[in-house]
């Protein structure tokens, strides 16, 4: 384990039933990295994340965080410890306000963060904060998620398909985001398929598949290994 | 006849408002359906009528006791219960099967302690007087059961909308994960709105004998179907939807009993068959909660 790394992920099995969501995932990440984490679709991605952040236990191995064994948090500790996530499908509370949304962070997370007009203006909700969260399009709802993750202080933030559903403009914004939170010294671990967009943000990627890291790398090198294409391509 | 039975509706409406509002919280937080509803509210009745008979406690200081009662044992239930149900492969069926379960050793130890005989609280227990509203004569147990009824359902919105608690309450509504990603410790919430939820209905129990009559250990069934038609009216998961499905069902009922008596006891059955025809996500829903 390097003594940089905020993360630690060690042979992280995780089953539903029979199936091997997750097959002895090790990974390390530092604070102020990007890691991306690609592959098909059951390749494990979402899981790994849901692991992290608390939402489920691992079956086998061990998870550190800041140094500290974490294996069977939750969710609440998770972001009262510095962890959060985004989810592939936000589900902001819809009946209250853009604003009410990050307040809510705010009273419960207990940790240092930016004040929330700072971050309604990082992702560009400040004309919409006293909107319903409900009334928000796909792509806003994306970006109240994110806002609302970072209203708990995390250290460490795991994304979770935040490009999905954007045009080419909005991913450009993002990505500079995504960038700019990677500079203020938080670890980002950015699940995606849209692999230009991981491109431009991270040389450091991981590609799943059946559970299992198929390969390490950046992306170019990626292509050009077998596995990965035939994970891809059927090869 | 038109203005007794628009007033009486009104009124009773309230207490309906009272009866449905706990069921439609629980549901709103946990998605889970409490088939021993009613058989909470039934042993706030029992309660009720032994504070009255045993020690003449007013009903209306017996509500405020059984209020902090049953807060406590929901959220003893809550947390005996409900984690164990979260974490099986079907929570929602467990969920149906388990509350069925609490509602028939409710009902099975209330026949062995009070016996299968119907009780009742006398009238004047919450007020003898008879008031006059546009020319129309009410008890008082009938008035001031409305107002408590309402005072209750006051508290519960500013308990929503106006408390930290309530915020956090409304997020778990809207998403338990995202609410645990916010720092919320959802099962605080979730054992809260429980204690409450059961509260709830023992406090709609009290006021039962003034509106529904005598007391029986198994009326707890029919007041579950009936609180459960009262929050679909309104809205499944929404709360204060149930105001509104309260005072269409109290206003229903009454001008059932005074145009068509016979018929009155259709009401619920109707008014949620009707419902889930023409706009099953009840008429303040706009989408279909799946349960």
């Amino acid at each position: 384990m390097s003594p940089k790394s905020i993360l630690v992920l060690e042979k992280i099995v995780k089953q539903f039933g029979q199936f091997r969501a997750l097959d002895g995932v090790s990974l390390e990440l530092s604070a102020g990295e990007i890691l991306g984490l690609v592959g098909p679709n059951g390749s494990g991605k979402t899981t790994c994340i849901n692991v992290i952040a608390g939402l489920y236990r691992p079956d086998e191995g061990n998870l550190y965080f800041q140094g500290s064994k974490i294996t069977r948090h939750s969710l609440t500790h998770s972001a009262h410890m510095g962890i959060n996530r985004t989810f592939q499908v936000p589900k902001p509370f819809k009946s209250l306000t853009v604003r009410e949304n990050l307040v809510i962070a705010d009273h419960y997370a207990k940790r240092p963060h930016p004040p929330l007009d700072e971050l309604l203006e990082f992702v560009g909700l400040s004309s919409l904060a006293d909107r319903e969260a409900g009334s928000l399009n796909s792509s806003q709802q994306k970006l109240l998620d994110l806002a609302r993750a970072l209203a708990t202080g995390p250290n460490l933030l795991l994304i979770d398909e935040l490009a999905a559903g954007l045009n080419p403009s909005e991913l450009d914004k993002v990505a500079e985001k995504v960038q700019y939170l990677a500079k203020s010294g938080i670890a980002i671990l950015l699940v995606e398929h849209l692999l230009g967009f991981i491109n431009s943000l991270t040389k450091r990627v991981i590609v799943m598949n059946a559970g299992r890291e198929i390969f390490e790398g950046d992306l170019e090198t990626a292509a050009k290994n077998p596995e990965v294409n035939a994970v891809y391509l059927g090869g | 006849m038109l203005t007794y039975t628009i007033i009486s509706g009104l009124l009773f409406g309230l207490f309906c408002s009272l009866m449905g509002i706990g069921l439609n919280l629980i549901f709103g937080v946990m998605r889970f359906v409490n088939l021993a509803h009613g058989d909470f509210l039934m042993l706030g009745a029992f309660g009720a009528y032994f504070a009255y008979t045993f020690w003449g406690l007013s009903p209306a200081l017996a509500l405020v006791v059984e209020i902090i009662v049953m807060i406590a044992i929901g959220a003893l239930i809550y947390y005996a219960f409900v984690p164990r149900l979260l974490r099986s492969r079907d929570p929602e069926m467990l969920s149906l099967i388990f509350f069925f379960g609490i509602s028939q050793i409710i009902q099975a130890i209330a026949v062995i302690a009070f016996s299968n005989n119907p009780r009742s609280i006398v009238w004047s227990a919450l007020g003898s007087a008879n008031y006059q509203v546009l020319g129309q004569g009410f008890q008082e147990s009938w008035v001031v059961s409305a107002l408590i009824s309402a005072i209750v359902i006051a508290l519960v919105y500013v308990y929503l909308y106006h408390t930290k608690i309530g915020y956090a309450t409304r997020a778990v509504m809207g998403s338990q994960e995202e609410a645990a990603s916010s720092g919320i410790n959802v099962h605080r919430v979730s054992a809260i709105a429980m204690g409450i939820g059961l509260a709830l209905a023992s406090a709609a129990g009290t006021l039962s004998p003034f509106l529904l009559g005598s007391i029986t250990p198994n009326m707890g069934s029919d007041i579950t179907t009936t609180s459960f038609s009262i929050i679909i009216i309104g809205s499944l998961g929404n709360p204060l939807g149930t105001v509104l499905g309260g005072l269409i069902y109290g206003l229903s009922s009454m001008f059932m009993q005074s145009y068509v008596p016979s018929w009155a006891n259709l009401v619920p059955y109707l008014l949620l068959f009707l419902i889930l025809l023409f706009k099953p996500s009840g008429l303040l829903g706009k989408v279909v909660r799946h349960a």
